[in-house]
Formats: C-alpha cells, structure tokens, sequence
C-alpha cells in the first residue's frame, strides 16, 4: 500500500482511529527533506506490506492537528495506534523511522498471529512470574522516583522477580490502567493478583508484611 | 501545573469520605504536580490496603488525571490511633 496523501481532517481522523497503526508524515511542499522521509515511507510501505498504513499531510494546512501533536518543524513522523500518539520522530533521521515502523509492524504481527486481545496480554504479562513489576524503565535503570524506590525496596527481600517497561508500551501503560482500576505505575502483581504501588508497598514493610505478601 | 491545591483536596476528600483527619501536602513548591496525603476516615472499615487505595482513587479519580504524583497513607481511626502512639 503506498503513502496516501490526506487532505481533509476527516480522511486523516479515519486513518489514525483505524485498528491499523499508522504511520503520519507532517510536511511541507517547500521542504525538500520532506521528499526524502516519504520516498523512505514509501519503501518501508512495501516491506511492512499490510501491517502499517501511510499517510502523509500538508502541516500548514492542518494548522490545528499539527499543534495538537506540537509540529515544530517539517518533516516530522508520527505513528499512531488507535488514535493516541505513540512515537514520533522530529527531522529527517530515516533510520529511527524505519526501525520504529519496523518494530510497530513487528508487533503488528505478533498480535494478529496470537490472536490476542489486549486483555488477554494483560493477563499474559502480569502473570508472567509470580512476582511482576510494571514500572517506567527496569531494574537497572528505573526512569520515575518511584519505580526507583520500589526497586530498592523488593532488592532488598531478594525474591526473584520480573519486570515491565510501561514506557516502550504505550497499549500496556493505558490498558492496564483500566484492566486492573489502578491509575498510576510502579504496580506490583503476586500470582497475577494486584498489590499496590509504592504507597502500599511501603506500607507492607513498615508492617512487617512484605515478605510475605510478596511470596504469595 | 494542575489546578488543585492542597486544601481543595483536603475539602475533597473530608466531603466524599467523611475524614476525621486529613492532611495534604504539596510538595511540588506550588505547582501542584505532587501532593501526599494523610487520610483517616471510618470509610475505610474492613478494608485491605488496596481496597482503602482505589477508594481514596476513585474519590480523586478527575484531579489525579492532572496531578503527577499522589501518594497516600489511609488509616482507619483505629489504625491512625496507634500511628500516632508510636
């Protein structure tokens, strides 16, 4: 399928809220670099075949759309599941572009071929081991205050346990959300059953009771 | 920056939940994005942990959308009774 140009807000809604993950590039016609990213978007259009679809829109004719996704300059990419944002590349850099529409694709496809809903992954991931963290970054590396801090707290039982990057997941960070009424990350599961956070977590020590509760 | 300050949560959450005490703290020097709260409430009664929680959650669930981090210690008068004697 090749890039198809959008030229009115309805067109371009009806993409981006498609069950397809799209792929938006933001030009200009007197931008020549904006040539480059869609001749690339055309070649990644005929690898990724029909798991992606391509649109490509006049930035300045869109002057809404493109605040609303702060378009500071052109070309930008943006890719789109479900009608949320969920990456973005500002400028030409054609290599983050083909490796994120790659891993969407990829990801694309893992869904179809599980036949896999996403409350069916949900329940996947946070009974993947009996103790899961979904937290923003990884152990190594925790990218929020309180992942941090949970981290610390759950290295120091020294239970083996695994973990989430809610951030390289936007579908998951939401989704879970709702699945398990819980709004904020680090979330912390036992045999696929909700703990807390990091509030309850602490709480949990102070008591005594972590150990315990998260052994199961 | 959201729009909620620490005593329009406190006023809040003494309403939904009938608090006898409450206190939040801002600590986002002011912005607004940060606040941790101390809720002690006959609301929370034969609940777990979590259940006390998503009660204090669901009650906040509209400013928690603006707000970036909240964290809470929710108490029953009788569990608050023996915070404050130790």
């Amino acid at each position: 399928m090749p890039v198809v140009n959008v030229s009115a807000a309805e067109e371009y809604q009806k993409y981006i809220n498609a069950d397809k993950t799209t792929v938006a590039l933001f030009a200009a016609d007197w931008a020549e670099q904006c040539g480059q990213v869609k001749d690339a978007l055309e070649e990644l259009a005929k690898i990724t075949g029909e798991k992606l679809q391509f649109i490509s829109l006049n930035a300045e004719q869109f002057p809404d759309i493109s605040m609303k996704h702060q378009i500071e300059a052109v070309p930008t990419v943006i890719f789109f599941a479900k009608g949320s944002a969920v990456d973005r590349v500002d400028g030409v850099d054609i290599a983050a572009i083909s490796a994120k529409s790659k891993k969407l694709a990829e990801s694309a496809s893992s869904a179809a071929a599980t036949g896999q809903t996403l409350e069916e992954r949900l329940k996947a991931l946070i009974n993947k081991a009996p103790l899961m963290i979904f937290m923003k970054g990884d152990r190594n590396g925790p990218r929020c205050g309180f992942s941090k801090q949970l981290i610390g707290i759950v290295n120091e039982t020294n239970l083996p346990y695994e973990t989430f990057d809610i951030l390289g997941d936007e579908e998951v960070r939401q989704g879970l959300k709702t699945y398990s009424d819980w709004p904020t990350y680090p979330q912390v599961y036992v045999k696929g059953e909700l703990i807390g956070g990091l509030d309850i977590i602490k709480e949990l020590l102070a008591n005594n009771e972590l150990e315990s509760t998260l052994k199961g | 920056m959201s729009k909620y300050d620490s005593k329009y949560l406190e006023e809040k959450l003494k309403r939904e939940l009938q608090t006898e005490y409450v206190s939040v703290t801002d600590e986002s020097d002011g912005c607004g994005g940060k606040f941790s709260a101390v809720i002690v409430s006959p609301a929370f009664s034969g609940k777990t942990l979590l259940q006390k929680h998503r009660l204090v959650n669901s009650t906040l669930a509209e400013e928690l959308k603006e707000i970036h981090a909240f964290s809470q210690k929710s108490y029953t008068p009788e569990e608050w009774e023996k915070v404050k004697a130790q």
